[in-house]
């Protein structure tokens, strides 16, 4: 579900992008970009199983 | 280089972002190979380095709408990065199938390291910032390549509500969540 949220956060990003102000876009990107990195550390910490 | 050939290798950049999207999902509805949680977090970051050009085209080449992209690019270089780690050991087969000898993941790696090359390669003509007018006349070729990518990354939205439903998404996909009966 995360990835479908970060997924429609990019494309609304975009659509700012392309029509509304670049301060909006900015912010946009910046929550998004947050919330990959968040994301990625959450299961960067996941325990791997190894098997040897 | 002029401000119109900065638009136009922009609008190029947003193609080779469309196309990188388009193999994905190529390999994803052809092969039957569902994308994993870094698979699509490195989607994320590739269709997010395509915020920069678009804003480069909308508004005009500027330092700050690069440096959004170079952002994606060293956040999607750690992702893919890890995800060659996990499978580094000698034995392991890698996720997924490998294309041209290298996994996705690993093209996935080339691919955001090229785009921190190009951006910092194309960050050193300063003429493109010069010319602070109105924003420039945008070409059919460029709203195309727009177009396109917006078009991509609202499908890889679709995609990864089906793929992975209302909860978290499986480690290891080899069934739509939502398409299972």
């Amino acid at each position: 579900m995360e990835f479908t949220a970060l997924l429609l956060a990019t494309t609304v990003t975009m659509l700012a992008a392309w029509f509304g102000s670049r301060a909006l876009t900015l912010g946009l990107f910046g929550l998004t970009l947050a919330a990959c990195v968040a994301t990625y550390l959450h299961h960067a910490t996941d325990v791997l199983k190894l098997s040897f | 280089m002029t401000r119109p050939l900065a638009i136009t290798l922009n609008a190029l950049a947003l193609y080779a972002v469309a196309f990188v999207l388009l193999t994905a999902f190529a390999g994803q509805l052809l092969l039957g190979e569902l994308p994993c949680p870094l698979c699509l977090l490195q989607r994320i970051l590739f269709a997010m380095l395509a915020i920069g050009p678009m804003l480069n085209i909308r508004h005009g080449p500027r330092p700050s709408h690069y440096a959004l992209s170079l952002l994606a690019a060293v956040v999607g270089a750690v992702v893919s990065g890890r995800q060659i780690l996990l499978h580094i050991l000698p034995g392991d087969p890698g996720y997924g199938s490998a294309l041209l000898g290298y996994h996705y993941y690993t093209w996935a790696f080339i691919g955001f390291a090229v785009a921190i090359v190009a951006i910092a390669a194309v960050l050193l003509f300063d003429r493109q910032f010069e010319e602070r007018t109105a924003p420039p006349p945008v070409s059919g070729f460029a709203v195309a390549a727009v177009w396109l990518v917006i078009v991509l990354a609202a499908l890889n939205v679709i995609s990864a509500l089906l793929e992975c439903g209302f909860g978290p998404c499986a480690d290891n996909p080899v069934v739509y969540e939502l398409l299972k009966r």
